[in-house]
């Protein structure tokens, strides 16, 4: 039970630290990077789903659950918490973590740029 | 009269469903007109903007019940800097013309997964009739080869360049709009002039976002089917008229940029009546690049180069080869998708030909024959609203613009062109719009 016990810790403790990775993120160069990258396809706003589904709110939000948006087949059966990491997953190779998802875009591949717009979108709330 | 409603119905709605500032596409994508097009307004189209039409206009929120209909009004005054001879059409004067210069209807949109299309009608004061004005019907079936995003396409449309989605080619290129009722250069290339009076298929296709490539051909509409449209018919093409197109396009979301060649071979009977031909070969060059950064500030450049080969066995059977060369290079700045600032040069250069240029019309004859013309075009535009949280979107859009052309050379000379004391300086034209779509 002790052993459980740690292991737990262990994992929250490394989940916690991931997370603070992102929150440690730079938000003043992710809003520019959500600018040049997503912002032609995902409104701030709540409730204004344009090609893609608002950022309002995402970090912590379960997939494919916003009742007004037309979501492909694929993104419906991921069934993930977008945590950052499951952010990070996808924004880093979207074709790849959701096959037959319905974004064209191919991916971010700095992983500094990842860590500073998941830091500013979970801002968005 | 009843088979003319019919072809009207069958270009509204069968042949029907846009490339200009068509709200229709934002109601249907719930994108804003900013995604598409640089400055919030159209033509001018984005990375975004490109691929959207490369892909049939066929993107969709995934929402049934959108309504391919959009509507535009484009109300002018034309300026130049001397008084024309004559007036500069019926009904309006020599100099400072006010005119309700486009009230068009769009029918644009997509209607099935892989169908959409671009058409409009258009309404004019000058010309005083409503016509059928560009056309662009797709069929896009997208599919993946070696792992690559592929589109392969056909397009039917009534104007050689008005498919292309590159901002450079004489369908879409800057000025998007101009006035309609001031002196323009004589000199002309054919790929530019056969819109409304010909039907063409191209095939096309983008390969991994980045090779485009488009191959297709064109014939003249009947006389016929051109009186039923309002179009008054003009030369003739003989035969099949093939029309060309590579490209290749990098989209790298911060800036984008293409490059590439297009070209239109055609023989033309001159008044639709047999005999000799005149032949035309066009082959262009054409670049563009654009900086797109947080979208706060954006600049573009474009640029096409075309050299057109005249064999005029019908017009002109003196001249064995002749040519007619254009060069256009534009920029332009917008800041916070709502102020713009484009500048615009255009270089023309042709062999003398009397035949052709030595008209001896006053304004618009060459004294010398020539046809070289030079000058540029400044044009700054303020576009307030079509952009996600702005008042009335997605169907209220309206763009103001005042644009200046100055010529340096017109039709051959800086000075006395037309033989009658006219100079190129003369058509300076100050021209003002303001254009509304909804």
């Amino acid at each position: 039970m002790k052993r459980l016990i740690t292991i737990l810790m262990m994992a929250g403790i490394a989940v916690s630290m991931s997370s603070q990775a992102y929150a440690g993120g730079d938000i003043a160069n992710g809003k520019k990077v959500y600018e040049e990258e997503c912002s032609d396809c995902h409104s701030l706003t709540a409730g204004k789903n344009k090609k893609g589904p608002s950022f309002f709110g995402v970090v912590g939000r379960k997939s494919a659950t916003i009742a007004d948006f037309n979501y492909s087949d694929a993104m419906r059966a991921k069934n993930v918490a977008w945590t950052p990491e499951a952010i990070n997953d996808y924004i880093k190779a979207p074709k790849k973590s959701v096959p037959g998802g319905k974004m064209k875009y191919d991916g971010l591949d700095d992983e500094k740029s990842r860590t500073d717009v998941i830091a500013y979108i979970a801002t968005i709330h | 009269m009843k088979n003319k409603y019919i072809l009207w119905g069958l270009l509204l709605l069968g042949l029907s469903e846009p490339a200009l500032a068509v709200p229709s596409f934002a109601r249907q994508t719930g994108q804003d007109c900013a995604a598409c097009h640089i400055g919030s307004y159209g033509p001018q189209l984005t990375p975004y903007g490109m691929k959207f039409k490369m892909g049939g206009y066929t993107e969709s929120d995934g929402k049934e019940g959108h309504i391919p209909l959009s509507a535009m009004l484009v109300q002018s005054f034309t300026n130049t800097k001397k008084d024309q001879t004559e007036d500069a059409a019926p009904h309006f004067k020599t100099n400072n013309n006010a005119s309700l210069q486009e009230v068009s209807v769009f029918v644009a949109g997509r209607f099935t997964d892989n169908i959409g299309a671009f058409s409009q009608i258009t309404w004019s004061e000058p010309d005083r009739k409503t016509t059928m004005d560009n056309f662009d019907l797709r069929l896009v079936k997208p599919m993946q080869i070696a792992g690559n995003d592929t589109i392969f396409g056909i397009s039917l449309n009534n104007n050689p360049t008005i498919q292309d989605p590159f901002n450079t080619t004489p369908g879409w290129k800057f000025p998007y709009i101009g006035s309609e009722l001031a002196p323009t250069p004589a000199a002309t290339q054919i790929i530019g002039e056969l819109g409304t009076q010909v039907l063409g298929a191209t095939a096309y296709t983008l390969y991994d976002n980045h090779w485009y490539a488009e191959l297709g051909g064109y014939q003249s509409l009947s006389k016929n089917i051109l009186n039923k449209m309002n179009i008054d018919p003009a030369d003739k093409i003989s035969g099949t008229s093939p029309y060309w197109r590579v490209a290749y396009f990098n989209d790298m979301h911060k800036s984008a940029y293409s490059v590439g060649l297009f070209g239109l071979s055609t023989h033309i009977l001159p008044g639709r009546e047999a005999g000799p031909t005149d032949k035309y070969t066009d082959i262009g060059v054409d670049g563009s690049y654009q900086f797109l950064g947080t979208r706060e500030h954006v600049m573009t450049v474009d640029g096409s180069y075309i050299h057109e080969n005249r064999k005029l066995d019908a017009t002109a059977p003196s001249k064995i080869n002749g040519f007619v060369n254009r060069l256009d290079l534009s920029t332009s700045y917008h800041y916070d998708k709502t102020y713009g600032l484009t500048a615009g040069f255009f270089d023309i250069r042709g062999n003398a030909d009397d035949v052709l240029y030595n008209t001896t019309e006053a304004d618009f004859g060459s004294a010398n024959g020539s046809p070289n013309s030079r000058g540029y075009t400044l044009q700054a535009d303020w576009t307030p609203l079509g952009k996600e949280n702005s008042w009335g979107a997605p169907f209220a859009n309206m763009r103001l613009a005042v644009q200046y052309t100055g010529y340096t050379k017109f039709n051959g000379a800086k000075n006395n062109y037309d033989g009658y004391g006219r100079n190129a300086s003369d058509n300076n034209t100050l021209y003002t719009s303001v254009w509304f779509a909804l």
